[in-house]
């Protein structure tokens, strides 16, 4: 396959088509020649490796919500899932394929960012992994070389004192494009109450891709979990969403949104490692 | 473009044919095999009225490619139950009135099948989230949950209607 890649640099890879195929009915892109990788069950895995665990690019997000690997302490997958597309979708997506597509609306990629996972690249020259935060260049642009591709994105277990959770705010509960969507990975000292460590992505920053809110996650690093704290950090937080205006949503509403979803997962995560 | 051959089964009927590489496997059950079961409504995976199971699952026909259907089991409504022999969702879809146009029927029932095989006893909350991807625009949604819950009872071997 990748030796196939290699050699018919115009191809153009489909697994679970779910963002592809409308794309090519509209006429918004013209493969001239397409790679189904979907049959490459070897791509398809839920692994748990030393501290990281590893996901295949073809693991679908229904693996995802029906892992039993995942369930224990994995719950935002199971989050996630639920509120990615509908049924028909979470049987086909792919992990991979959500990486991939690279724009707001990829419900998945917040979850990685704030595990702050990374991605795999394999060619025939061997493979290459880095950071997802590196991999998104802008929306629907990926670092992804000539011959390359998306083999595995990894992240780092839980522990017993972090969670990662997410919210999403759309119109309905299935079948919705986030207006608003975030995902906070906590890791807190239960008895000190101290923050070790936050990392918080947003569908939206500044752009139009998912990105972490650095300057809140640094105004909160180190500091006691308080309410004092944390309206700190969603000052910090307002200060830096460069939220637009379109026909699904205003600004406004969705910088309200953004806190309330910031807010939610905040108070799970918290709860959660508390106990 | 070019053309492949694809043996896929559907319904449990064995089919060997050329596709396209554009063609979905909504154009190939609809236009090609008949199963007119398989509606076209957005053409984006938004309505769920192609909805069919693939392997046993639930997927939306418009968004996968014929040839991404090799070596599959496809199952359209038509293989859910014949006039004679009704499966127990359509009869009990039938009891309760769950449709009015029909035209999302095939989706939800084949979604409905896709979860009662994986869990006989589900909760409504179950059963909703599992035809969550369907969307129906005359009948509303609790009468089909009615009738899923009273097949799901009736393919348990409980009494029902």
């Amino acid at each position: 396959m990748l030796r196939y890649l290699d050699k018919n640099r115009q191809a153009t890879v489909i697994a679970g088509g779910t963002d592809l195929v409308p794309r090519i009915e509209r006429r918004i892109v013209r493969p001239k020649l397409l790679v189904d990788i979907s049959g490459l069950h070897e791509l398809r895995y839920i692994e748990s490796q030393g501290d990281e665990i590893k996901l295949g690019a073809l693991t679908t997000i229904s693996d995802l919500a029906e892992s039993s690997a995942l369930a224990a302490h994995h719950e935002v997958f199971r989050q996630v899932s639920y509120k990615f597309g509908a049924p028909p979708i979470r049987n086909v997506g792919t992990v991979g394929g959500n990486v991939a597509a690279a724009s707001s609306s990829e419900d998945l990629i917040p979850v990685f960012l704030a595990l702050d996972a990374n991605v795999q690249l394999s060619s025939i020259n061997g493979k290459r992994s880095l950071p997802l935060q590196e991999f998104l260049l802008g929306k629907r642009k990926v670092d992804l070389r000539q011959g390359e591709l998306i083999s595995e994105i990894s992240f780092r277990k839980m522990t017993e004192s972090s969670c990662c959770s997410f919210e999403k705010v759309g119109r309905r509960n299935s079948l919705i494009i986030a207006l608003v969507s975030s995902a906070v990975h906590l890791d807190l000292d239960p008895k000190q109450m101290r923050i070790n460590q936050i990392r918080a992505a947003f569908n939206r920053v500044r752009g139009k891709i998912p990105e972490r809110a650095h300057l809140m996650e640094e105004t909160l690093h180190g500091k006691q979990l308080n309410d004092e704290t944390v309206n700190e950090g969603l000052r910090a937080l307002e200060s830096e969403l460069m939220l637009t205006t379109d026909y699904r949503a205003s600004a406004d509403y969705r910088k309200r949104a953004a806190r309330i979803c910031f807010e939610k997962a905040l108070t799970h995560c918290a709860a959660k490692i508390i106990g | 473009m070019s053309r492949h051959v694809v043996v896929l089964e559907v319904n449990g009927r064995r089919h060997r044919l050329r596709v396209e590489s554009h063609e979905r496997l909504l154009d190939l059950l609809r236009d090609r095999l008949g199963y007119t079961s398989v509606k076209e409504g957005c053409g984006t995976g938004d309505c769920g009225a192609c909805a069919v199971l693939v392997n046993g699952r639930i997927v939306n026909s418009c968004l996968m490619l014929a040839v991404q259907a090799r070596n599959a089991k496809v199952e359209t409504l038509e293989g859910l139950g014949t006039a004679n022999k009704l499966h127990p969702l359509q009869k009990a879809f039938i009891r309760n009135s769950a449709f009015q146009c029909g035209f999302c029927a095939s989706g939800v029932m084949l979604s409905a099948k896709d979860l009662l095989q994986r869990n006989q006893n589900p909760s409504r909350d179950e059963i909703r989230k599992a035809i969550s991807g369907v969307i129906c625009r005359c009948t509303g949604y609790m009468k089909m949950v009615d009738a899923i819950e009273e097949a799901a009872a009736e393919m348990r071997g409980e009494t029902v209607g």
